[in-house]
């Protein structure tokens, strides 16, 4: 009796949540599933077509090519972002002054929007006014001005670039966090038996981060995998269509095309993929230290 | 004592004030979404028409690209503005979807809807309905620096009068350095080669875009022709190489600097450069097509229409046929440097002393605008077949592989 009076109690602090989960969460996931079996267009419509959205998307070669360049582009930019990240809190974990500014001057950007961040950028890049070709000119590493978005590989690392400037500090006090939270006695017992720096990265801070690591890494991951505004200002796509991510094809057939059914199909094979790494990623944070 | 002789004057008053303010009580507010990029001319006619009619316009002006999904959704939803001005290119498209009321009744017999450019009254028409009328023109034009002309040897007053001529022109512009260039356009983006290329070859007689399933694109010899001037001076390094990538970003940024020759632009551009390159001696002309005296223009801008579910259809079909009279042409659109819809009315006193805005008007009477469905898909779409056959032909070489491709993927694009 007692419990049950616990229990609707509980269900009671839980409602606005669990209405804002249902009305926002589920009731348009439902929705999504269902257009994604329909034909519906944006001016209207939609007959149920089974799953041929869903065969069609497999076969569309467009589909393909951008699930394939945002695979490349997120195996590209999550080590470098990891890395970097994890390096400068490193420099920047002490909680000295000049490491606190660094902090906040490397965090800085991430309180940008990501459109507003990804057109500095383009325009950094711009062959004419451009300050990066200025300055790869002068210090004569380029003849001339070169046009940064001709290559798809060479606006994929335009992007990446961009994008790095803009979320690496994010990362950073993720990490700045997780170093700060171990015990300086077991640093300094390293220290006392002789460990030098790389020793105590390698063998107390690397491991004692480890489930922080694996969260920022899944959280950067699908970061990428939905990647979209950075390509949509920075490359439009091109060239050739050579940079279109998967979501940013998504983008174009739901709401350029107006093929609401198909878009819908497109996003849950791109739902399921990216909770197929989700999964991976939870499963090993799980099986790493602390968690036993 | 007093009171019945004070009560009269108050009810005399109070009887005055109600009579006074019928008008007002019975105005409406009349809503209007216009797509930003036509918003200033369309907020110089909504301000004429407030300041001369009780019943006011209220303008929301929306980004271009959200314009459709807002429509849309909002058309569906119920809940929709009194008058939509919107990329006239998605008429057929809303008009075979139901979006629109139709305007047949009222705009038939208008003598000033007669002389509306054609362009506008087709792609306004569905199955021998009228669903909207032109509203804010933009239209394409040829350009040229006339100092470097000028430094070339040629006319500064005339344009090229055929597009083989384009290329000899550039070529001896280039000429003059490395870093000037004779031609450009944005080789990446779809919709500026729409409005610049395709004139050129439609004004050599050729057929782009299929407007029903069954219909054969890309018909012509002219599109070959263009094709083939532009690719060789691609290769000849007429055209700056940023054009390869360039999305539309520098349709005209490069025009601007003084270092470019001919382009094909938007009349958009007149009051651009006299206002940010004033130092540029430019000329404007329309787009050549293969011979001479061809020539054509890509009618764009926006058109006006009233979509189905609005509170004040009847209102708003006065202020479409309103937006048509002289009145509207001229003391809201010319006075203020804006293109009427109306061809005619090109010889204006507002434009009397600036011929280039005079020929851009004219351009409005020989320029086309193609009636299709799922432009989108056939033009805009950054994967479309038109952008496609157009960089593998200019940049890869393949012109008539491009053409099969793209007429095929066309083709079932339309069967959809």
């Amino acid at each position: 009796m007692i419990a049950t009076r616990k229990g609707s109690v509980g269900l009671l602090y839980m409602a606005p949540a669990l209405l804002f989960v249902l009305v926002f969460v589920v009731v348009p996931f439902v929705q999504l599933v269902q257009t994604s079996f329909t034909d519906a267009s944006l001016l209207g419509g939609g007959g149920f077509v089974g799953l041929e959205n869903f065969t069609r998307a497999f076969a569309d070669p467009t589909f393909q090519r951008a699930l394939w360049f945002t695979a490349r582009y997120t195996i590209i930019i999550t080590p470098i972002l990891m890395g970097l990240g994890f390096a400068l809190a490193l420099l920047t974990a002490p909680n000295r002054p000049l490491e606190q500014l660094t902090r906040g001057i490397v965090f800085l950007p991430v309180v940008i929007g990501l459109g507003s961040s990804s057109l500095l950028w383009f325009w950094l890049f711009d062959q004419q006014v451009g300050l990066i070709n200025r300055f790869l000119v002068d210090i004569h590493l380029l003849a001339q001005p070169m046009v940064w978005f001709t290559k798809a590989d060479l606006v994929m690392w335009a992007v990446i670039i961009s994008v790095t400037w803009k979320v690496v500090g994010f990362g950073m006090i993720l990490f700045v966090a997780a170093i700060q939270s171990i015990n300086t006695e077991i640093t300094e017992a390293a220290m006392i038996d002789g460990a030098g720096p790389w020793q105590r990265v390698w063998s107390i801070l690397l491991p004692l981060t480890r489930r922080t690591i694996l969260l920022a890494t899944l959280i950067s991951a699908i970061g990428s995998m939905l990647a979209f505004d950075q390509f949509y200002i920075m490359s439009g796509g091109g060239p050739r269509g050579q940079t279109f991510t998967a979501v940013y094809w998504i983008y174009q057939q739901s709401f350029i095309s107006f093929k609401l059914g198909y878009g819908a199909a497109l996003s849950l094979i791109l739902t399921a993929i990216i909770l197929f790494f989700s999964a991976i990623q939870v499963f090993l944070s799980n099986r790493s230290p602390g968690n036993d | 004592m007093h009171l019945p002789k004070v009560m009269g004057f108050a009810a005399l008053a109070l009887g005055t004030s109600v009579f006074a303010t019928l008008p007002a009580l019975s105005a409406e507010t009349l809503s209007i979404w216009v797509r930003a990029s036509g918003a200033n001319a369309a907020q110089h006619l909504v301000d004429l028409w407030n300041s001369g009619h009780d019943d006011k316009l209220e303008l929301t002006v929306i980004p271009d690209n959200q314009m459709v999904t807002k429509l849309a959704t909002g058309v569906q939803a119920g809940e929709v503005p009194d008058l939509i001005s919107f990329d006239l290119i998605y008429m057929p498209d809303f008009m075979k979807a139901g979006f629109l009321e139709d305007l047949t009744a009222d705009l038939k017999d208008d003598p000033n809807y007669a002389g509306v450019a054609q362009a506008y009254k087709d792609i306004a028409t569905y199955e021998d309905k009228i669903y909207g009328a032109g509203f804010t023109p933009d239209v394409s034009i040829l350009v040229w620096n006339k100092d470097l002309f000028r430094q070339a040897g040629l006319d500064p007053e005339k344009g090229p009068e055929t597009v083989q001529q384009l290329h000899e022109y550039a070529t001896k512009i280039h000429a003059l350095g490395d870093d000037i260039y004779g031609f450009y356009f944005s080789g990446a983006c779809p919709g500026c080669n729409i409005f610049t290329t395709s004139p050129m070859m439609v004004a050599g007689g050729a057929k782009i875009l299929p407007a029903n399933p069954g219909d054969e694109p890309l018909q012509g010899d002219a599109i070959k022709t263009v094709l083939t001037e532009f690719k060789a001076m691609w290769d000849e390094g007429l055209v700056p190489e940023s054009a390869e990538a360039d999305t539309g970003t520098n349709f005209v940024a490069n025009f601007s600097t003084g270092k470019l020759g001919i382009q094909g632009a938007g009349g958009f551009l007149i009051s651009d450069l006299k206002a940010n390159a004033p130092n540029i001696d430019f000329g404007v002309g329309f787009l050549p097509g293969v011979e001479p005296g061809q020539h054509s223009a890509f009618v764009g801008g926006d058109v006006i229409a009233i979509p189905k579910g609005s509170k004040h259809a009847d209102l708003a079909k006065q202020f479409i046929k309103w937006e048509l009279t002289d009145e509207a042409q001229l003391e809201g659109l010319a006075k203020n440097n804006i293109l009427p819809s109306r061809p005619a009315l090109a010889d204006n006193k507002y434009f009397a002393e600036e011929p280039r805005v005079v020929t851009t008007a004219k351009a409005l009477g020989i320029g086309y605008v193609p009636w299709v469905f799922h432009f989108n898909d056939m033009v805009n779409s950054d994967s479309s077949p038109w952008i496609q056959m157009l960089q593998t032909a200019i940049f890869d070489g393949d012109i008539d592989g491009a053409i099969a491709t793209a007429k095929d993927a066309m083709k079932q694009i339309a069967s959809n």
